[in-house]
Protein backbone atom coordinates (compact mmCIF):
# COMPACT_ATOMS: atom_id res chain seq x y z
CA UNK A 1 0.00 0.00 0.00
CA UNK A 2 3.02 1.96 1.34
CA UNK A 3 4.61 1.75 -2.18
CA UNK A 4 1.64 2.56 -4.48
CA UNK A 5 1.25 5.72 -2.65
CA UNK A 6 5.36 6.66 -3.17
CA UNK A 7 4.79 5.54 -6.81
CA UNK A 8 2.09 8.00 -7.15
CA UNK A 9 4.32 10.97 -5.64
CA UNK A 10 6.98 9.77 -7.78
CA UNK A 11 5.02 9.63 -11.14
CA UNK A 12 4.55 13.27 -10.14
CA UNK A 13 7.39 14.85 -9.59
CA UNK A 14 9.16 13.40 -12.47
CA UNK A 15 6.62 14.44 -14.98
CA UNK A 16 6.73 17.55 -13.17
CA UNK A 17 10.87 18.05 -13.49
CA UNK A 18 11.29 15.69 -16.09
CA UNK A 19 14.60 14.85 -14.79
CA UNK A 20 16.34 11.41 -13.99
CA UNK A 21 19.62 13.20 -12.51
CA UNK A 22 20.52 11.24 -9.65
CA UNK A 23 19.71 14.62 -7.40
CA UNK A 24 16.64 14.93 -8.74
CA UNK A 25 15.75 11.23 -8.07
CA UNK A 26 16.98 11.85 -4.36
CA UNK A 27 15.16 14.72 -3.68
CA UNK A 28 12.32 12.77 -5.31
CA UNK A 29 12.58 9.97 -3.04
CA UNK A 30 13.11 12.01 0.16
CA UNK A 31 10.16 14.29 -0.35
CA UNK A 32 7.84 11.55 -1.48
CA UNK A 33 8.71 10.17 2.19
CA UNK A 34 8.53 12.87 3.87
CA UNK A 35 5.11 14.20 3.22
CA UNK A 36 2.29 12.88 5.83
CA UNK A 37 0.53 9.89 4.84
CA UNK A 38 -2.94 9.37 5.88
CA UNK A 39 -3.28 6.47 8.38
CA UNK A 40 -6.27 5.04 7.64
CA UNK A 41 -7.17 1.96 7.13
CA UNK A 42 -5.91 0.83 3.44
CA UNK A 43 -7.59 -1.35 0.80
CA UNK A 44 -5.77 -4.22 -0.71
CA UNK A 45 -3.49 -3.42 -3.81
CA UNK A 46 -5.30 -5.67 -6.41
CA UNK A 47 -8.80 -3.78 -5.50
CA UNK A 48 -6.28 -0.71 -6.06
CA UNK A 49 -5.33 -2.06 -9.72
CA UNK A 50 -8.48 -3.28 -10.58
CA UNK A 51 -10.37 0.31 -9.95
CA UNK A 52 -7.06 1.75 -11.69
CA UNK A 53 -7.56 -0.39 -15.06
CA UNK A 54 -11.44 0.78 -14.78
CA UNK A 55 -10.74 4.36 -14.46
CA UNK A 56 -8.16 3.46 -18.14
CA UNK A 57 -10.76 1.95 -19.32
CA UNK A 58 -13.34 4.75 -18.96
CA UNK A 59 -11.61 7.11 -21.22
CA UNK A 60 -12.72 5.18 -24.01
CA UNK A 61 -16.21 4.99 -23.24
CA UNK A 62 -16.09 8.49 -22.54
CA UNK A 63 -15.51 9.24 -25.92
CA UNK A 64 -18.20 6.91 -27.04
CA UNK A 65 -20.45 8.08 -24.99
CA UNK A 66 -19.86 12.12 -26.34
CA UNK A 67 -20.20 10.94 -29.61
CA UNK A 68 -23.49 9.31 -28.80
CA UNK A 69 -24.84 11.70 -27.60
CA UNK A 70 -23.73 14.53 -29.91
CA UNK A 71 -25.38 12.29 -32.95
CA UNK A 72 -28.53 11.50 -31.28
CA UNK A 73 -29.34 14.20 -28.28
CA UNK A 74 -30.66 12.57 -25.18
CA UNK A 75 -32.97 15.74 -23.46
CA UNK A 76 -34.55 13.70 -20.53
CA UNK A 77 -33.18 13.90 -17.00
CA UNK A 78 -33.12 10.99 -14.39
CA UNK A 79 -31.66 10.51 -10.92
CA UNK A 80 -30.95 6.84 -10.09
CA UNK A 81 -29.25 5.26 -6.80
CA UNK A 82 -26.40 2.86 -7.57
CA UNK A 83 -25.11 0.65 -5.00
CA UNK A 84 -22.11 0.29 -4.08
CA UNK A 85 -20.23 -2.22 -1.34
CA UNK A 86 -19.96 0.06 1.73
CA UNK A 87 -16.35 -1.23 2.74
CA UNK A 88 -14.86 1.07 0.41
CA UNK A 89 -12.06 2.79 1.86
CA UNK A 90 -11.58 6.65 0.89
CA UNK A 91 -8.98 6.84 -2.05
CA UNK A 92 -11.37 4.27 -4.00
CA UNK A 93 -14.55 6.16 -3.69
CA UNK A 94 -12.91 9.09 -4.78
CA UNK A 95 -12.11 6.67 -7.51
CA UNK A 96 -15.26 5.52 -8.17
CA UNK A 97 -16.88 9.21 -8.28
CA UNK A 98 -14.03 10.13 -10.62
CA UNK A 99 -15.20 7.19 -12.98
CA UNK A 100 -18.94 7.58 -12.89
CA UNK A 101 -18.87 11.48 -13.37
CA UNK A 102 -15.94 11.37 -16.01
CA UNK A 103 -18.38 9.89 -18.80
CA UNK A 104 -20.63 12.48 -19.59
CA UNK A 105 -23.96 10.49 -19.50
CA UNK A 106 -23.20 10.44 -15.75
CA UNK A 107 -23.03 12.77 -12.70
CA UNK A 108 -22.45 11.78 -9.10
CA UNK A 109 -24.71 14.50 -7.02
CA UNK A 110 -24.48 13.00 -3.71
CA UNK A 111 -22.35 9.82 -1.74
CA UNK A 112 -23.76 8.42 1.18
CA UNK A 113 -22.06 7.03 3.92
CA UNK A 114 -23.81 3.48 3.97
CA UNK A 115 -23.35 2.77 0.55
CA UNK A 116 -24.95 4.68 -2.41
CA UNK A 117 -24.57 7.10 -4.62
CA UNK A 118 -27.01 9.15 -6.42
CA UNK A 119 -26.18 9.18 -9.94
CA UNK A 120 -28.18 11.96 -12.65
CA UNK A 121 -28.43 10.70 -15.74
CA UNK A 122 -29.29 11.74 -19.27
CA UNK A 123 -31.28 9.69 -21.45
CA UNK A 124 -33.03 9.65 -25.00
CA UNK A 125 -36.38 8.67 -24.44
CA UNK A 126 -38.26 9.89 -21.15
CA UNK A 127 -38.02 7.74 -18.50
CA UNK A 128 -41.05 6.29 -16.95
CA UNK B 1 5.36 10.54 -44.62
CA UNK B 2 5.51 9.66 -41.16
CA UNK B 3 5.55 13.50 -40.26
CA UNK B 4 3.05 14.15 -42.38
CA UNK B 5 0.95 11.18 -40.80
CA UNK B 6 1.57 12.40 -37.44
CA UNK B 7 0.43 15.99 -38.13
CA UNK B 8 -2.44 14.63 -40.36
CA UNK B 9 -3.62 13.11 -36.50
CA UNK B 10 -2.94 16.04 -34.45
CA UNK B 11 -4.85 18.47 -36.80
CA UNK B 12 -7.68 15.68 -36.52
CA UNK B 13 -7.69 15.98 -32.77
CA UNK B 14 -7.84 19.35 -32.18
CA UNK B 15 -10.22 19.59 -34.78
CA UNK B 16 -12.50 17.30 -32.78
CA UNK B 17 -11.42 19.02 -29.44
CA UNK B 18 -12.90 21.86 -31.08
CA UNK B 19 -16.09 20.54 -32.31
CA UNK B 20 -16.57 19.04 -28.39
CA UNK B 21 -15.96 22.73 -27.14
CA UNK B 22 -18.00 24.06 -29.29
CA UNK B 23 -21.11 21.39 -29.26
CA UNK B 24 -21.02 21.05 -25.79
CA UNK B 25 -20.74 25.30 -24.59
CA UNK B 26 -23.20 26.25 -26.75
CA UNK B 27 -26.00 24.52 -24.46
CA UNK B 28 -24.68 26.90 -21.29
CA UNK B 29 -27.15 29.89 -23.23
CA UNK B 30 -30.29 27.22 -23.07
CA UNK B 31 -32.73 27.52 -20.24
CA UNK B 32 -31.98 23.80 -18.79
CA UNK B 33 -30.97 22.54 -15.16
CA UNK B 34 -27.42 23.24 -14.04
CA UNK B 35 -27.18 19.56 -14.08
CA UNK B 36 -28.00 18.97 -17.71
CA UNK B 37 -25.54 22.01 -18.67
CA UNK B 38 -23.09 20.16 -16.46
CA UNK B 39 -23.14 16.49 -18.64
CA UNK B 40 -22.38 18.77 -21.94
CA UNK B 41 -20.01 20.57 -20.50
CA UNK B 42 -18.44 17.82 -19.49
CA UNK B 43 -17.89 16.94 -22.96
CA UNK B 44 -16.84 20.57 -23.73
CA UNK B 45 -14.32 20.81 -21.16
CA UNK B 46 -13.03 17.41 -20.22
CA UNK B 47 -13.10 15.48 -23.17
CA UNK B 48 -12.93 18.24 -25.92
CA UNK B 49 -9.76 19.70 -24.39
CA UNK B 50 -8.40 16.07 -23.45
CA UNK B 51 -8.40 15.96 -27.45
CA UNK B 52 -6.77 19.30 -28.26
CA UNK B 53 -3.81 18.56 -25.11
CA UNK B 54 -3.33 15.05 -27.25
CA UNK B 55 -3.24 16.96 -30.73
CA UNK B 56 -0.82 19.04 -29.31
CA UNK B 57 1.24 16.33 -27.63
CA UNK B 58 1.47 14.96 -31.22
CA UNK B 59 2.79 18.13 -32.86
CA UNK B 60 6.01 18.60 -29.84
CA UNK B 61 6.38 15.19 -28.33
CA UNK B 62 9.52 16.31 -26.56
CA UNK B 63 7.49 17.79 -24.09
CA UNK B 64 6.15 14.63 -23.22
CA UNK B 65 6.26 14.95 -19.39
CA UNK B 66 4.62 17.93 -18.47
CA UNK B 67 1.75 17.31 -21.52
CA UNK B 68 0.66 14.39 -19.87
CA UNK B 69 0.76 15.58 -16.30
CA UNK B 70 -1.40 18.26 -18.15
CA UNK B 71 -3.41 15.83 -19.96
CA UNK B 72 -4.06 13.56 -15.74
CA UNK B 73 -4.87 17.11 -14.40
CA UNK B 74 -7.45 18.18 -16.58
CA UNK B 75 -8.95 15.03 -16.50
CA UNK B 76 -8.87 14.68 -12.80
CA UNK B 77 -9.69 18.39 -11.94
CA UNK B 78 -12.48 19.20 -14.32
CA UNK B 79 -14.38 15.94 -13.25
CA UNK B 80 -13.96 16.78 -9.57
CA UNK B 81 -15.13 19.97 -9.96
CA UNK B 82 -18.32 18.92 -12.51
CA UNK B 83 -19.37 16.72 -9.07
CA UNK B 84 -18.22 19.16 -6.50
CA UNK B 85 -20.69 21.62 -8.86
CA UNK B 86 -23.47 19.15 -9.04
CA UNK B 87 -23.33 18.51 -5.29
CA UNK B 88 -23.08 22.03 -3.92
CA UNK B 89 -26.04 23.18 -6.47
CA UNK B 90 -28.49 20.32 -5.41
CA UNK B 91 -28.63 21.88 -1.93
CA UNK B 92 -29.85 19.86 1.06
CA UNK B 93 -30.80 16.50 0.59
CA UNK B 94 -34.06 15.68 2.09
CA UNK B 95 -33.27 12.35 2.59
CA UNK B 96 -29.91 10.61 4.41
CA UNK C 1 -2.81 27.50 -37.13
CA UNK C 2 -4.65 30.98 -36.32
CA UNK C 3 -8.40 29.29 -37.14
CA UNK C 4 -7.70 27.42 -33.92
CA UNK C 5 -7.77 30.18 -31.84
CA UNK C 6 -10.21 31.97 -33.66
CA UNK C 7 -12.60 29.31 -33.17
CA UNK C 8 -11.45 28.88 -29.49
CA UNK C 9 -11.73 32.62 -28.91
CA UNK C 10 -15.23 31.92 -30.14
CA UNK C 11 -15.73 29.33 -28.03
CA UNK C 12 -15.12 31.60 -25.13
CA UNK C 13 -17.35 33.93 -25.78
CA UNK C 14 -20.65 32.13 -25.10
CA UNK C 15 -19.75 31.45 -21.27
CA UNK C 16 -18.71 34.95 -20.94
CA UNK C 17 -21.87 36.23 -22.01
CA UNK C 18 -23.36 33.58 -20.34
CA UNK C 19 -22.04 34.51 -16.98
CA UNK C 20 -22.95 38.34 -18.06
CA UNK C 21 -27.25 37.42 -18.49
CA UNK C 22 -27.84 35.29 -16.20
CA UNK C 23 -29.19 35.89 -12.52
CA UNK C 24 -28.92 31.90 -11.09
CA UNK C 25 -25.42 31.67 -9.17
CA UNK C 26 -25.30 28.46 -9.88
CA UNK C 27 -25.33 28.96 -14.11
CA UNK C 28 -22.73 31.95 -13.18
CA UNK C 29 -20.46 29.40 -11.57
CA UNK C 30 -21.21 26.71 -14.25
CA UNK C 31 -20.07 29.79 -17.26
CA UNK C 32 -16.99 30.68 -14.82
CA UNK C 33 -15.63 27.15 -14.58
CA UNK C 34 -15.64 26.57 -18.25
CA UNK C 35 -13.65 29.83 -18.78
CA UNK C 36 -11.42 28.94 -16.51
CA UNK C 37 -10.66 25.56 -18.38
CA UNK C 38 -10.82 27.01 -21.99
CA UNK C 39 -8.36 29.79 -20.74
CA UNK C 40 -6.10 27.15 -19.88
CA UNK C 41 -5.81 25.05 -23.13
CA UNK C 42 -5.60 28.63 -25.02
CA UNK C 43 -2.25 29.24 -22.73
CA UNK C 44 -0.95 25.82 -24.15
CA UNK C 45 -2.26 26.58 -27.52
CA UNK C 46 -0.53 29.83 -27.76
CA UNK C 47 2.91 28.63 -26.65
CA UNK C 48 2.67 25.79 -29.58
CA UNK C 49 1.77 28.16 -31.66
CA UNK C 50 4.50 30.50 -31.33
CA UNK C 51 7.27 28.06 -30.09
CA UNK C 52 7.96 29.29 -26.82
CA UNK C 53 7.82 26.72 -24.17
CA UNK C 54 8.05 29.15 -21.14
CA UNK C 55 4.31 30.00 -22.04
CA UNK C 56 3.67 26.31 -22.27
CA UNK C 57 5.13 25.74 -18.86
CA UNK C 58 2.81 28.65 -16.99
CA UNK C 59 0.15 26.88 -18.90
CA UNK C 60 0.33 23.23 -17.47
CA UNK C 61 1.19 25.28 -14.20
CA UNK C 62 -2.07 26.59 -14.13
CA UNK C 63 -3.53 23.12 -15.35
CA UNK C 64 -2.28 21.54 -12.25
CA UNK C 65 -3.36 23.75 -9.57
CA UNK C 66 -6.66 23.64 -11.47
CA UNK C 67 -9.43 24.84 -10.62
CA UNK C 68 -9.64 24.36 -6.64
CA UNK C 69 -10.32 28.04 -6.00
CA UNK C 70 -13.36 27.35 -7.89
CA UNK C 71 -14.58 24.41 -5.51
CA UNK C 72 -14.33 25.92 -2.42
CA UNK C 73 -16.03 28.93 -3.84
CA UNK C 74 -18.55 26.53 -4.68
CA UNK C 75 -18.78 25.59 -0.93
CA UNK C 76 -18.57 28.46 0.59
CA UNK C 77 -21.93 29.89 -1.80
CA UNK C 78 -23.31 26.47 -0.60
CA UNK C 79 -23.02 27.19 3.14
CA UNK C 80 -24.34 30.78 2.67
CA UNK C 81 -27.24 29.61 0.69
CA UNK C 82 -28.11 27.36 4.24
CA UNK C 83 -27.38 29.70 6.46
Amino acid sequence: MIILDLVLRLMIWFLLTSDLSVTNIVIGVAVALILPRNSGRSAPIREWLRTLWKSLLAIPQAYLEAIEIILRPHRYEEITQEHVSSRRTPGLIFLDIFIITFTPKTIVTHYHERGWYDVHWIRRRKPQ
Amino acid sequence: MINGLVQGISTACIAIGLIFWLWGTWPLLGSRSVLFKLHSLSVADTLGSMAIVVGLLLKIPREWPLLLLALIALAIWNTILGYVLAYCSQGDQPYD
Amino acid sequence: MNWILTVMIVALLIPIYEAFQDEDIWQKMLAFSSVASKTSIMVLVVSVLRDDWMVGVVGVLILSVGNASLMLLAQIIKRVNES
